[in-house]
């Protein structure tokens, strides 16, 4: 109640001011009118009265301030005096105003966009169900150890242990599993591709999250024949079905199945792992993947039980494990379980990336604030004796501070105003700029905006900046005798705290720019150096895509092969198509099978036989792909037929790997899988490729011939004359010809794949983006070192007339001025490669073939540096030459 | 006659409060009560009194209210309100405690 009374009273002194000021005359003339009335009794005459009346009551207006005081609104009608003075002092200076409030809105802007993208991926709760207990599992050999680091993509755990698993786990509330897949959706419309996945029927619990429309997956729904239900996703059901609620129940044809739509997600749904699938099937698969124990192909997730953390859990998962190894020696010996937050699994990758993108952009923040302070100070020197006035007007020092502060807060209000715009559209730009596919993988990113906690960083930004460099200037006034600057306006030569704190801030931005041009100059390096890896094959005009044979129209290998036979002849045929071959996996995309085999006459135990990447692929392969010939020979025509001789290639990875220092051609090994597996010989041995991707390193690989374990997803590569974009109308035109109903997968060029590759991404998007940074902070710093030389030539015009006077040459004067900006810019970049050396160990993980101290690098942006800095003290430097002795001598 | 005691600090608020708790009054009738009752002894400054004046009201303890005087001119009342007949006992207490210990200790010595 009284709280609500103070606030009232108060408003009212704040809002109703006249009244308010007038009530205060008013009472106190009352009781001056008083006392004259006393004094007047009193027997006084009339003037005397009113004097002495005058006198008791001392110096009316005193009082009125005292009264004000009392009413604690001062504080706040001072700061907007000194916001519409400081609005006013901004219009008298535009172009500075200006400048500052630009620079700073670049500074924010970048930030602010930066965050948004470091707030979507790594900071906001993923969209699941207390997110922080879901875990991502899977089983990896030790042996995978052995070179490069552990992906977590590649975390697969066989069907078999994933039950065992979940029937053993008590630290797991839920366990799921789920792999990608795909259809021919038919029906309505065109015939068309859809990515989908398919997941245990306790997926969707697991997650936390409940379809939109519909119902989640029955237990029991996940049989080997299916899918016969299907969940879509909110767009998917927009797009395709006209977001129709009476889907719900309906059959759409999957490849050969009817299968029955029985829910639609929430809009708001996305899986990363599973990028940009369209619908989602219970696990319909059969035969050896259920069954094999070494089939390692699904990936997992678990939701801890309740209050549970990860490390019983793992002490758990690894008692289990031991279980399983004990019990199947042969698949399990070798393995060991692995787990990691399944925000990991998500944005592992491009977490490094966005903090050091994050620390860049702060650095080009403080360089702005470092910028605008001196900027802010230079004037300040300009406004001295203005301040000189206001103080012995009575301003007190607080009075003077605040009134800095405000004008700077205003700056820092219309830069972080003009910076959220900036970041609208930089925030947009960031986002476009990721490839499509890798978007998919990170479908939270296309949600960046300026949310709540965004605006709230952005606001803390405006408010630490405008302190930041509003202080600066401020500070400075407590060390500055008020008297002398009355008395003499800037006498005399540099030096003092205020120069000193100027020369400080230069040093600064010339550091804060070489640190960030030397990770620019890394990333660049980086980037290069990747694209110029020779990845072992030819990726020049290659065109690449899958085919689907549904088993119902292709049941055997001899319907497949005469498919593959048939096609490859068609495509052959047809014009501006050089070569076509097929693999199961096209180099870059990494995934696919690998195999267990024993090396004849190197006898291993059981279980822990050695396992490497297969890859089937058609006997023209290698020539096509212009991988080279090392030893022995290519696969043939007669290598690749279903009843051919049991041959196999291999790459010289693989021949370091498993028989160091011996010829491999000739030598035979045999697939462990099952006893019942032949002899093959090593038919030859091909070059390394780069085969998961670009940064990859040399896995050992086997090549099969493809005719001799015919799949039905076949991936074809073509060679082409021109443009291989251009061909993909005349495959598609080919295909159907053979058969209406199959269609182009993904049809991609190799330049494409290269271009949209994670690790040519992860370091051209830095790249480009530390690159603009950098030349941002390093055009700020120039301008800030310009101004202080500048700045500093007009002080010194007395000193430079008297030296010039006295008979210094034009050099020397240059030598004077240029040497105080080459001292400065040395300062600055000694203490910037210091910097650097320790911060750039930071993005190590996102260089390729460059060392995070790479002199050339270091060497070339610290001479880039110097020389820039020296170009912007030798324009001060010439007009300090050209002063003429006789004008700066009686410029006092 | 000696010049008049400086106030206590602090003291004025009591004896503002005091003086008005019968009845609302303005600042000079505030200022005179004070001075009559305590025999010339105490002299409210106006330096200090409407300041203070201001300050209780700002605190919620009085509330003013402009009103005619016998003589019909408008002044500015201040009465005292429920909080501040509350803080008025508070500080009287204190003020008792104050003055008892005081006084114990200068007819002690």
């Amino acid at each position: 109640m009284r709280a609500l009374r103070k606030v009232r009273l108060r408003l009212r002194s704040l809002f109703h001011r006249r009244s308010v000021e007038y009530e205060l005359d008013a009472e106190l003339q009352f009781h001056l009118d008083r006392q004259i009335e006393e004094n007047l009794g009193s027997g006084m005459a009339p003037g005397e009265a009113r004097r002495a009346a005058l006198r008791v009551i001392g110096g009316l207006t005193q009082y009125q301030e005292e009264c004000r005081d009392m009413r604690r609104v001062k504080l706040i009608e001072n700061f907007a005096q000194d916001l519409r003075f400081g609005l006013r002092t901004q219009r008298q200076a535009p172009a500075f105003a200006a400048v500052a409030i630009l620079t700073l809105a670049l500074g924010i802007g970048a930030n602010t966009a930066i965050f948004s993208v470091v707030y979507a991926a790594l900071l906001r709760p993923l969209p699941y169900r207390q997110p922080d207990r879901l875990i991502t599992l899977g089983e990896v050999r030790s042996q995978e150890n052995l070179s490069g680091p552990l992906s977590l993509e590649s975390w697969n755990a066989s069907y078999p242990d994933y039950l065992d698993w979940r029937a053993q786990s008590k630290t797991f509330e839920s366990l799921a599993g789920f792999t990608g897949d795909g259809f021919t959706l038919r029906g309505a419309g065109e015939p068309e591709t859809v990515l989908a996945a398919q997941a245990t029927t306790n997926f969707f619990s697991t997650l936390g999250v409940k379809p939109f429309l519909g119902r989640d997956f029955h237990a029991g729904e996940d049989t080997a024949a299916g899918p016969y239900a299907a969940i879509l996703t909110h767009s998917f059901w927009k797009n395709r079905f006209g977001g129709d609620a009476r889907v719900i129940g309906r059959s759409i044809q999957l490849d050969s199945n009817s299968v029955t739509i029985v829910g639609v997600l929430p809009a708001g749904f996305e899986f990363a792992p599973q990028g940009n699938v369209k619908m989602w099937v219970p696990l319909h698969i059969a035969g050896d993947l259920v069954t094999r124990r070494s089939l390692r192909w699904m990936r997992v997730i678990g939701r801890l039980a309740r209050g549970g953390t990860s490390a019983p859990a793992r002490a758990e998962m690894d008692l289990i494990n031991a279980r399983l190894a004990a019990a199947y020696p042969g698949q399990n010996g070798a393995i060991r379980i692995v787990m990691a937050p399944l925000r990991d699994r998500i944005v592992g990758q491009i977490r490094p990336v966005l903090l050091v993108l994050f620390g860049a952009v702060g650095f080009v923040l403080l360089i702005a604030c470092a910028n605008i302070a001196n900027l802010l100070m230079a004037r300040a020197a300009r406004r001295r004796k203005e301040f000189a006035v206001r103080t012995a007007l009575g301003a007190g020092r607080g009075r003077l501070i605040s009134q800095l502060l405000a004008e700077s807060l205003i700056i820092a209000s219309a830069g972080a105003a003009l910076g959220l715009l900036i970041a609208q559209y930089g925030t947009q730009m960031l986002i476009a700029a990721i490839p499509q596919a890798l978007l998919d993988s990170m479908p939270f990113l296309r949600d960046a905006h300026a949310d709540p906690v965004v605006l709230a960083f952005l606001f803390c930004t405006m408010i630490l900046t405008g302190a930041a460099f509003g202080l600066a200037p401020a500070l400075e006034m407590f060390n500055r005798n008020i008297g002398t600057t009355l008395k003499d306006e800037s006498r005399g030569s540099t030096g003092g705290v205020r120069t000193q704190v100027r020369q400080a801030l230069v040093i600064a931005e010339i550091a804060f720019s070489l640190v960030l041009l030397v990770g620019a100059g890394l990333m660049v390096k980086s980037l290069t150096a990747l694209l110029d890896r020779n990845p072992g094959f030819d990726t020049r005009r290659l065109l690449t895509f899958s085919v689907f044979l549904p088993p119902a129209a292709y049941p055997k290998d001899p319907d497949i092969i005469r498919f593959d036979r048939d096609f490859m002849d068609r495509m052959r045929a047809l014009p501006g198509i050089v070569g076509v071959s097929s693999t199961s996996v096209v180099p870059l995309t990494g995934g696919g099978n690998t195999i267990r085999f024993a090396i004849e006459g190197h006898p291993v135990a059981t279980g822990q036989e050695n396992e490497c990447s297969i890859r089937d692929v058609s006997s023209g392969y290698f020539s096509l792909m212009g991988i080279p010939l090392v030893a022995g020979r290519f696969f043939n025509d007669a290598d690749d037929t279903a009843a051919g001789p049991m041959r196999v290639i291999v790459n010289q990875a693989w021949v370091k790997r498993y028989l160091p220092g011996e010829d491999a051609s000739g030598k035979r090994i045999r697939f462990t899988y099952s006893p019942s597996q032949p002899f093959r010989q090593v038919a030859g041995v091909v070059g390394d490729i780069a085969d998961a991707a670009l940064d990859s390193y040399n896995e050992p690989i086997l090549f099969a011939p493809f005719r001799q374990d015919a799949g039905s997803f076949i991936t074809y590569v073509v060679r082409t004359a021109g443009d291989p974009a251009g061909a993909i109308g005349a495959v598609r035109a080919a295909l159907r010809n053979i058969d209406p109903q199959l269609i182009t997968i993904i049809p991609l060029t190799m330049d494409q794949i290269v271009a949209q590759s994670p690790s040519v991404f992860l370091r051209r998007y830095p790249s480009l983006l530390i690159g603009s940074f950098a030349a941002l902070a390093m055009i700020l710093a120039v301008v800030g070192l310009y101004g202080l030389i500048s700045y500093s030539v007009s002080q010194r015009t007395r000193e430079l007339g008297i030296r010039i006077a006295l008979g210094a040459q034009s050099g020397d004067v240059v030598r004077l001025v240029v040497g105080e900006g080459a001292r400065l810019t040395m300062m600055g970049v000694g203490v910037g490669v210091l910097a650097a050396l320790s911060l750039t160990r930071l993005m190590r993980s996102l260089l390729y073939g460059v060392s995070a101290v790479d002199p050339s690098i270091f060497g070339s942006v610290a001479l880039l540096l110097t020389v820039v800095a020296a170009m912007a003290c030798y324009v001060p430097a010439r007009r300090a030459m050209r002063t003429d002795p006789i004008v700066a001598l009686r410029y006092e | 006659m000696a010049k008049p005691t400086d106030l206590v600090q602090g003291t004025l608020d009591l004896l503002i409060l005091r003086t008005i708790s019968l009845e609302p009054k303005h600042g000079w009738a505030i200022a005179k009560r004070i001075q009559q009752v305590s025999r010339d002894a105490l002299q409210v400054q106006q330096g200090s009194l409407y300041p203070a004046l201001h300050r209780l009201e700002q605190q919620g303890w009085i509330a003013a209210e402009w009103r005619p005087t016998e003589t019909g001119r408008m002044a500015k009342f201040y009465a005292l309100t429920g909080d501040g007949r509350a803080q008025m006992q508070k500080e009287l207490a204190a003020w008792n405690r104050l003055s008892a210990a005081i006084d114990l200790v200068v007819q002690e010595v």
